[in-house]
């Protein structure tokens, strides 16, 4: 009751602080995208973890639309990667959202000082995804939606730009079983990849996705990021 | 179980349930329902034609086929019913498809040829309006029972759901059956892969993955084995580890019988009650006949593909 | 000093499984295909019932 209770209290705040970001996105307007965080709404612990289950994308319109963080969102942001690292058995998944996030405060130049770690920039391996089949894949790319990002150069992503046709085939097995969330960081990913092929018609998957589950701000949040993707430029 | 395996079981309970197929007194009557009657008829004929052409004639699997051909082209008495169904039903449609199934295996009746070709030569047959696939399958019939097709096959494909590239992920159901049926048609029932163009061909290498892992997760082992049999008729075949996958999850629906249940509701219905037929004929009999056409076509191909010397895993 | 409400929040926080969060599994596939009726005004499959005598009903009493 009492961990059911909690989750459901992250659950709702990683659910308003996606559309924090969309709206962030939508407008341009930086600001409105600490408004969960800033507002005083959530608990800190709960907020948090949910920065962390949102990963990377909490700064996306830093970083795709290039305007300076909220100090007060950045100091929330620096807090939850140092308060949740990956455990030692952590899934793969895990590690690079983890990573991702830790890149994100690098782009923007604020890098996290851990005298723990000997190579702060350091990857961590990306083969699962390459002994992985093309469902596996896609559903691993779509829980690391947030480095699907132009210019982006690591692992996970030379993974995806080898193998644009199976991240194809999985978002039309996404859309089939209306795993919408799936669907849309699927399709982030693909905006970003050459040699998808053109009969997946993308421009119109991503409109129906949205039509089918965009109320959903996790999916907004990873159409959104789509929509901008073309125009975006990162260091 | 190897694909194999599940070819062989299913045409056991085919053989074992044969008499299920016969033409009773309703398939000629004006009340008769068609799609208990000939339709089973005609699959079966269709099925056993092309696992026949696909099979050396040393495999017993051949022997088997032929014989039920035999037992299918008795039931129309050599040919004879399909003239007097072209006498009750002029303008049918389905006598001549079934009948294109026989032609192709050898079974012909040079008199019903004679009078479909009168009909075929009239505008209303010419004008017969149906579904762009169906008319993509009378157009194939009338070739394969040698009268002159009412159109070009090309026109007509390019009116079906497969022939215009749609998006893969407006995927149904019933486009499934469509597109399938397109393959069937286009290749000869998975005698000719070059009869699917270039364009199609990696249309259908991209997108059969996703289709097929999708019905198989929905239990709908019936256009899963449609599916399993096009992409045994394509040009370039999927990865062996797509089909590997798939086989064996259709093996495991398979029912010690040999049957395979449509879909998963199907198998809910009949619960735990595991005896020795727990499935309703009409709710499996399409599906194992798919299962075996598939498989056969998937046997030969990896023979094929083996004989070339690329060692692809069976 | 944390006040209570504070000190609770912070074990709770502790409590959730974030690593699901950060690795979900799959959600079952959902699938419904779309369906569609017989054109409007076409004939209906019934068309014959029409024709034939209305089904003598069971007379009270």
């Amino acid at each position: 009751m009492e961990q059911s209770s909690t989750s459901a209290l992250l659950q709702g705040t990683v659910l308003d602080l996606a559309s924090d970001v969309v709206s962030a996105l939508r407008s341009g307007d930086h600001v409105r995208a600490g408004g969960t965080l800033t507002g005083g709404g959530a608990g800190e612990g709960v907020a948090r973890a949910a920065v962390r289950v949102l990963g990377a994308d909490t700064l996306l319109p830093t970083a795709l639309l290039r305007v300076p963080p909220d100090p007060g969102q950045l100091a929330v942001f620096k807090d939850a990667v140092a308060a949740h690292p990956p455990r030692d058995d952590a899934a793969p998944a895990v590690v690079w959202s983890h990573w991702a996030m830790a890149r994100a405060l690098r782009r923007l130049e604020q890098p996290l000082t851990d005298p723990l770690a000997d190579d702060p920039g350091a990857e961590p391996g990306a083969g699962w995804l390459d002994d992985a089949g093309w469902q596996l894949l896609t559903h691993q790319l779509a829980v690391l939606a947030p480095l699907a990002l132009p210019g982006e150069e690591c692992a996970v992503t030379r993974a995806a730009r080898r193998r644009p046709v199976d991240v194809a085939r999985g978002f039309v097995r996404a859309v089939r079983r209306r795993d919408w969330q799936q669907a849309a960081g699927a399709g982030r990913w693909l905006t970003l990849l050459d040699g998808v092929p053109d009969s997946l018609g993308l421009e119109a998957g991503l409109d129906f996705v949205r039509l089918m589950g965009g109320s959903d701000p996790r999916v907004a949040l990873q159409l959104e990021a789509a929509r901008l993707m073309p125009a975006g430029v990162l260091l | 179980m190897s694909v194999r395996e599940v070819e062989e079981t299913a045409l056991e309970w085919v053989w074992a349930h044969r008499d299920r197929f016969a033409l009773g007194d309703d398939a000629l009557a004006a009340d008769g329902q068609v799609n208990r009657t000939w339709k089973p008829l005609g699959e079966l004929a269709q099925v056993c034609a092309s696992v026949s052409a696909c099979t050396p004639p040393s495999d017993p699997v051949h022997t088997r086929v032929s014989d039920l051909l035999d037992f299918a082209w008795q039931q129309t008495r050599q040919g004879e019913l399909f003239l007097l169904m072209q006498s009750l039903e002029p303008f049918a449609t389905y006598p001549l498809e079934v009948y294109a199934a026989f032609a192709s295996a050898g079974r012909r009746h040079t008199g019903y040829e004679a009078s479909a070709a009168v009909v075929a030569r009239t505008r209303g047959w010419r004008l017969t309006e149906q579904y762009p696939t169906r008319r993509l399958g009378v157009i194939e019939a009338e070739r394969r029972s040698g009268l002159s097709p009412h159109g070009r096959v090309p026109q007509a494909l390019g009116r079906t759901w497969l022939g215009g590239l749609p998006e893969p992920w407006t995927f149904e159901r019933a486009a499934g059956y469509a597109l399938t049926h397109v393959v069937f048609h286009l290749t000869e029932w998975g005698r000719a892969a070059q009869g699917v163009p270039p364009d199609l061909a990696d249309y259908l290498r991209h997108w059969l993955p996703p289709w097929l892992d999708t019905c198989l997760e929905a239990r709908m082992w019936d256009l899963s084995c449609e599916l399993l049999a096009v992409a045994a008729s394509v040009p370039s075949p999927p990865d062996p580890a797509v089909l590997d996958d798939a086989w064996q999850r259709v093996a495991a629906a398979q029912h010690t019988s040999g049957a395979i249940p449509e879909e998963g509701a199907v198998q809910d219905a009949a619960g735990s009650a595991d005896g020795a037929a727990p499935y309703a004929f009409t709710d499996c009999y399409h599906s194992t006949l798919m299962a075996a056409f598939a498989a056969a076509l998937t046997t030969a191909r990896l023979r094929d593909v083996d004989r070339a010397g690329q060692g692809v895993p069976g | 000093m944390p006040s209570k409400d504070k000190v609770l929040e912070e074990v709770r926080t502790e409590n959730i499984d974030i690593e699901a969060a950060l690795d979900p599994a799959e959600p079952d596939g959902v699938f419904r295909d779309s369906r569609e009726c017989a054109a409007l005004a076409l004939q209906s499959g019934g068309t014959s019932l029409l024709l034939s005598p209305p089904t003598p009903r069971p007379k009270k009493g």
